[in-house]
C-alpha cells in the first residue's frame, strides 16, 4: 500500500491547502488607486441608454454633463460653467467652459450635448430615459419626437446656436429642469467613434468620453478600470489617478473584501452584519455611513375593490403600522420613517404635508383605528381580510410580514401574505390582483415633484385614483415657475393624497455604505453619488 | 464504434431543436417582460423598445426569426445588457466558467477517487471516516455556506488569500475551484468506495488474485476499472454542470463566468440569454454524455456500441 499513500502525497501537493502559504500577488498600479465595490455589473455604459443608478456612478467618471452633482450632491456646472433662465422660466441656455475636449484630445462642442439629448430621445434607440424630456420636464416637442409623431430633431427644444451654447426650450417652467441634466442624462455624443462603432462605442478601447476618467479596461461580470483623463476641464484638481470598479453582487462577499482591503469602498452594506462587526471592533462605527436617500416606500390601496374603497378602513390600516418600531427594531434598516409620499430629508426648501397620525401616540392611534374599523364594519366578530402583494426580497417580506402581524393585534386583520419575484410583482400591480401593493419609488431627482407627479391620476392608470382637484393643483404647479410658490401648491396636493389615503407611507430610502477612513472628501447626500474627481486617498 | 459516435452526433440536432422550441415557448408563458421594470417610462416608450427588439411581433415569427438567426450562429442581442450580444457574453465569460469548472472537476476527481479508494480498501479504519466526514460535509454543507467561510478564514482572519476577484492573480482561483470541487469530491468519494467495495469482492478480482498477481496489480489493474464505472458516469454531466459555472459560487467570489446568466436572465426575462446558456447547457450535456458512454465502452468489456 506504500504507492498509495505515496499517490496520496502526491496528490495532496496539488491540492490547495499546499497553496495556500502564497501571498496573494497582482499588480498594483502607481500612483492613487480607489477600488469601489459596485454591485452588480453594469448592464450598458451607453450613456444614452443606460438606467441603473450604479451604471451611473461610472458614467459619471466617464461623461460630463452640463451640469454635475458635486461633491455634497448639489448642482454644479460640469460642462457648462454657467447657465442663465429666462424669466418665464422656459428657456435654459447653457455657456460651455473653453476649451473643452474629448478624451481623444478633439475639442468638444455644443453640439455634440444636443446630439446626445436627441439620441436620448430618437425612438430608433429605444433608451428608457426618454420620459425625464418629455415627462418630466417637458422639453419642447420631446414627446413626438419619442413618439414618431415628428422625425426632424431640428424641432425638438434643444438648440446649439454656436459651438459653446446650448439652448433647451420648455413648454412648461421647471425650476427643477437643471436636475435632469446632468452627465446621466446630458452626456454628449462622439460622433465619430459611434458612426464607425454603433452602440459598441463604448466598449474599452472604443470609448471617447468627456469625463475625469477614461476607460482602460472591462472584463464583464469581473470589474472596470479607470484612468484620469488629461484632456479634463479640471484634471488640476482630480486627485485619484485610478479608478477600479468592481463587480459585488453578493454584499456579504463585498463586505469581507473591504476588511481585507481588497475594496475602499462598497456600494452597500448588511445592516445587521455592519452592526456586529463595529460591536467586534473590526470597523470603526464612522466608517458605516447611512445616508437617506431619494427612494420611497409605501403600500397602497386598491380602491376599486370593497372595502379599500372606504377611506376609513384605508385609514385604520395607516394609522396602525408602527413606522418606528419597524425600522429601528425590526427592519433596522436606516431609513427615515415617512408620514407622507414625499419622503423625509429629500428636498429641505419643501414644507411638506403629513397624514393624520402624524404626532398622535401609538395608543391614540390604535383607538382611533378601531373606531374607523368598527364604523366600516369591521371587529373581532368580523375581522377584514386582505391581499397584500409584495417583492420576494428578503426585507420586503419581513416589512410586511411586521405590518401584517401589527394590523392583526390592533385591528384583527388577516392577511394573505404573497410574495412573488419582481417582474410577477409588476404584473400583479396592473392586473390588480391585490388590495394592499408593497409599493416602492425612485425619484428622478431630490424634489417633492417627482413623486407626486408620478401619482396624477392622468400619469398612473394603476392605482385607479380620480381627484380632480389634485389634477388642478399639479397642473397649477406645473405652470409656477416660482420654486416658493410651487412648493406651497405641491405641498397642498400632497395633503390631498395623504387625506385620502390611497397609500399608507412607511419610509424613505438610505444608502448604507462602507467606506475606509483614508477616503477623503466624501459627503454623504441625498442623491447618493460620490464622483471620484471629488475623492482622494490619505494612507498614513 | 465510430458509427455510433456518428449516430449519436446525428441525434444532437432533433434534441437541441425540441430544447429550443420548449424553451422558447415556455419562457414566454412566464409572466411580465425584460422591458416592464419601469413603471415610469411610457407606453411609447415601451413600444420603441418592443420594437426595437422585435418584441412586437407575432410570437410564431419571433420564433422563425430565432430560430433562422440560430442557424447562422447569431444568438440575438441581450435585452438588459444593452452592450453586448448574446454570443459576446457567452465568449467572454465561457473560458472563465471552463477554466474554473475544469480545475475544481479535475481535483474533484483525483481527491475523490482516491479518498473513495483508501476507504474502500480500509474499511472501517480512520481513512474511511474522514473520507465519508469530507463526503458528508460536501454533500450536506452546501457553497454559500462554505465560500464565505473559506473567505473569512483565508481572505479576512489570515490574509493568506484573496476573499474575491477575478484576473489579477491566480490565486483569486483557488477558493473558487475548491468550493466548486468540494460538493463533487463528496459525491466521488462515495461513488467510487461504494462501487469498489463491490468491485474488490467481484469474481474476476478473486481470479487475479488466485493467478498469483500481487495486491496493488489486483487493485490498479482490475479493480479499480470496475470500481470506476459509476464515477464515469457520473462525470459526464456533472462536467457539464460545472463547467458551465454556478450562480453561487460566481457571486460569492465575482467571478465572471457564465453560471449567473442562467438565473438571472431568467429572472430579468432576458430572453435570448436564457435561450443562448440553456441551448449551451443543452449541447454540453449532450457532448459530455457521449463522451462518458465512449469511455465507458472502452473500460467495461461488457459494453458494446453496435
Amino acid at each position: 500500500m506504500k504507492m498509495t499513500r505515496r499517490t496520496l502525497l502526491a496528490y495532496s501537493a496539488i491540492t490547495p491547502l499546499a497553496l495556500m502559504s502564497i501571498r496573494v500577488g497582482g499588480a498594483r498600479a502607481e500612483g492613487m488607486v480607489l477600488h469601489r465595490g459596485n454591485g452588480a455589473a453594469p448592464q450598458t455604459l451607453d450613456p444614452h441608454l443606460n438606467f441603473g443608478a450604479r451604471d451611473a456612478y461610472i458614467q459619471d467618471d466617464l461623461y460630463d454633463g452640463l451640469v454635475g452633482y458635486g461633491q455634497d450632491g448639489q448642482i454644479v456646472g460640469s460642462a457648462a460653467g454657467s447657465w442663465d433662465i429666462s424669466d418665464d422660466g422656459r428657456v435654459y441656455t447653457f455657456h460651455l467652459r473653453e476649451n473643452l475636449k474629448w478624451t481623444d484630445g478633439t475639442p468638444i462642442v455644443a453640439q455634440d450635448f444636443v446630439n446626445g439629448l436627441i439620441r436620448t430621445l430618437d425612438p430608433a434607440t429605444a433608451s428608457d430615459k426618454a420620459y425625464y424630456f418629455s415627462s418630466t420636464i417637458q422639453v419642447t416637442n420631446a414627446g413626438a419626437f419619442t413618439n414618431g409623431e415628428i422625425t426632424d430633431p431640428a424641432l425638438v427644444g434643444f438648440a446649439a446656436p454656436d459651438d459653446r451654447t446650448v439652448v433647451m426650450t420648455l413648454d412648461n417652467p421647471a425650476p427643477h429642469a437643471i436636475w435632469i441634466l446632468t452627465s446621466f442624462q446630458s452626456s454628449p455624443l462622439h460622433k465619430p467613434s459611434f458612426e464607425q462603432y454603433g452602440t459598441e462605442f463604448v466598449q474599452a478601447g472604443k470609448l471617447v468620453g468627456n469625463g475625469p476618467y477614461t476607460l482602460t479596461e472591462l472584463v464583464p461580470q469581473s470589474h472596470l478600470v479607470l484612468k484620469k483623463n488629461p484632456h479634463y476641464w479640471d484634471a488640476a484638481n482630480v486627485k485619484i489617478d485610478e479608478v477600479w470598479y468592481h463587480v459585488t453582487e453578493d454584499m456579504s462577499a463585498a463586505t469581507k473584501r473591504y476588511l481585507a482591503g481588497e475594496l475602499d469602498v462598497t456600494v452597500d452594506a448588511i445592516p445587521d452584519e455592519v452592526e456586529k462587526l463595529i460591536a467586534a471592533g473590526s470597523i470603526a462605527a464612522d466608517e458605516y455611513h447611512v445616508a437617506p436617500n431619494i427612494d420611497g416606500y409605501y403600500y397602497s390601496f386598491n380602491i376599486t375593490k370593497k372595502p379599500f374603497d372606504d377611506v376609513r378602513v384605508r385609514q385604520a390600516l395607516s394609522m396602525t403600522i408602527d413606522r418606528e418600531v419597524l425600522q429601528e427594531k425590526i427592519l433596522k434598516s436606516g431609513y427615515p420613517p415617512a408620514y407622507s409620499m414625499v419622503p423625509p430629508g429629500v428636498d429641505p426648501a419643501y414644507p411638506g404635508a403629513a397624514v393624520k397620525e402624524k404626532g398622535m401616540s401609538h395608543d391614540d392611534r390604535v383607538a382611533a383605528a378601531q373606531k374607523l374599523m368598527a364604523e366600516a364594519g369591521y371587529g373581532p366578530d368580523s375581522p377584514l381580510k386582505a391581499v397584500l402583494l409584495a417583492t420576494n426580497d428578503n426585507d420586503e417580506k419581513k416589512k410586511a410580514t411586521a405590518v401584517a402581524i401589527m394590523w392583526k393585534k390592533a385591528l384583527g386583520v388577516e392577511i394573505d401574505l404573497q410574495f412573488q419575484e419582481y417582474q410577477a410583482w409588476l404584473d400583479g400591480f396592473y392586473a390588480g390582483t391585490w388590495d394592499i401593493f408593497g409599493d416602492t419609488i425612485v425619484a428622478d431627482f431630490a424634489g417633492a415633484e417627482s413623486y407626486l407627479s408620478y401619482m396624477k391620476p392622468s400619469a398612473e392608470a394603476g392605482y385607479n385614483w380620480k381627484n380632480d382637484k389634485y389634477e388642478e393643483l399639479m397642473n397649477q404647479a406645473a405652470a409656477t415657475p416660482d420654486v416658493t410658490a410651487r412648493n406651497t401648491l405641491l405641498a397642498e396636493a400632497e395633503q390631498i393624497l395623504l387625506d385620502d389615503y390611497l397609500i399608507a407611507p412607511i419610509s424613505g430610502g438610505a444608502t448604507r455604505q462602507l467606506v475606509k477612513p483614508y477616503v477623503k472628501g466624501w459627503i454623504d447626500n441625498v442623491i447618493q453619488f460620490h464622483a471620484s474627481r471629488f475623492l482622494w486617498v490619505e494612507k498614513a | 464504434m465510430l458509427r455510433y459516435v456518428i449516430r449519436r452526433c446525428i441525434g444532437v440536432i432533433p434534441t437541441m431543436f425540441v430544447l429550443m422550441t420548449i424553451t422558447f415557448f415556455m419562457m414566454r408563458l412566464s409572466p411580465g417582460g425584460p422591458f416592464s421594470t419601469n413603471r415610469k417610462a411610457s407606453a411609447e416608450i415601451i413600444a420603441n423598445l418592443n420594437r426595437h427588439f422585435h418584441l412586437d411581433e407575432p410570437l410564431w415569427q419571433q420564433y422563425l426569426r430565432y430560430l433562422w438567426g440560430v442557424l447562422q450562429f447569431d444568438f440575438g442581442p441581450s435585452y438588459k445588457m444593452r452592450d453586448y450580444s448574446v454570443a459576446d457574453l457567452l465568449i467572454q465569460g465561457f473560458p472563465t466558467s471552463l477554466k474554473l469548472g475544469l480545475a475544481a472537476i479535475l481535483i474533484s476527481t483525483l481527491v475523490g477517487v482516491t479518498l473513495g479508494t483508501l476507504a474502500a480498501l480500509r474499511r472501517n479504519s480512520w481513512i474511511d471516516y474522514g473520507a465519508s466526514t469530507v463526503g458528508l460535509v460536501g454533500i450536506a454543507v452546501p457553497n454559500f455556506v462554505l465560500g464565505p467561510l473559506w473567505q473569512l478564514l483565508f481572505g479576512v482572519m489570515w490574509g493568506l488569500l484573496p476573499v474575491a476577484g477575478w484576473g489579477q492573480s491566480w490565486t483569486q482561483m483557488i477558493l473558487p475551484v475548491v468550493s466548486l470541487a468540494l460538493p463533487n469530491i463528496a459525491y466521488i468519494v462515495r461513488l467510487t468506495r461504494g462501487s469498489m467495495i463491490e468491485s474488490i469482492r467481484s469474481n474476476h478480482v478473486r481470479t487475479a488474485r488466485a493467478k498469483g498477481l500481487g495486491e496493488r496489480l489486483a487493485i490498479w489493474r482490475h479493480a479499480l476499472i470496475g470500481g470506476l464505472l459509476p464515477v464515469v458516469a457520473y462525470l459526464g454531466p456533472a462536467t457539464a454542470g460545472i463547467i458551465t459555472g454556478s450562480i453561487v459560487v460566481e457571486k460569492i467570489f465575482s467571478v465572471p463566468g457564465i453560471g449567473r446568466y442562467f438565473v438571472e436572465a431568467a429572472l430579468n426575462r432576458d430572453y435570448t440569454v436564457v435561450m443562448g446558456v440553456t441551448l449551451l447547457y443543452g449541447f454540453l450535456i449532450i457532448l459530455c454524455n457521449l463522451f462518458s458512454d465512449i469511455v465507458y465502452g472502452v473500460l467495461d468489456p461488457k459494453v458494446r456500441y453496435e
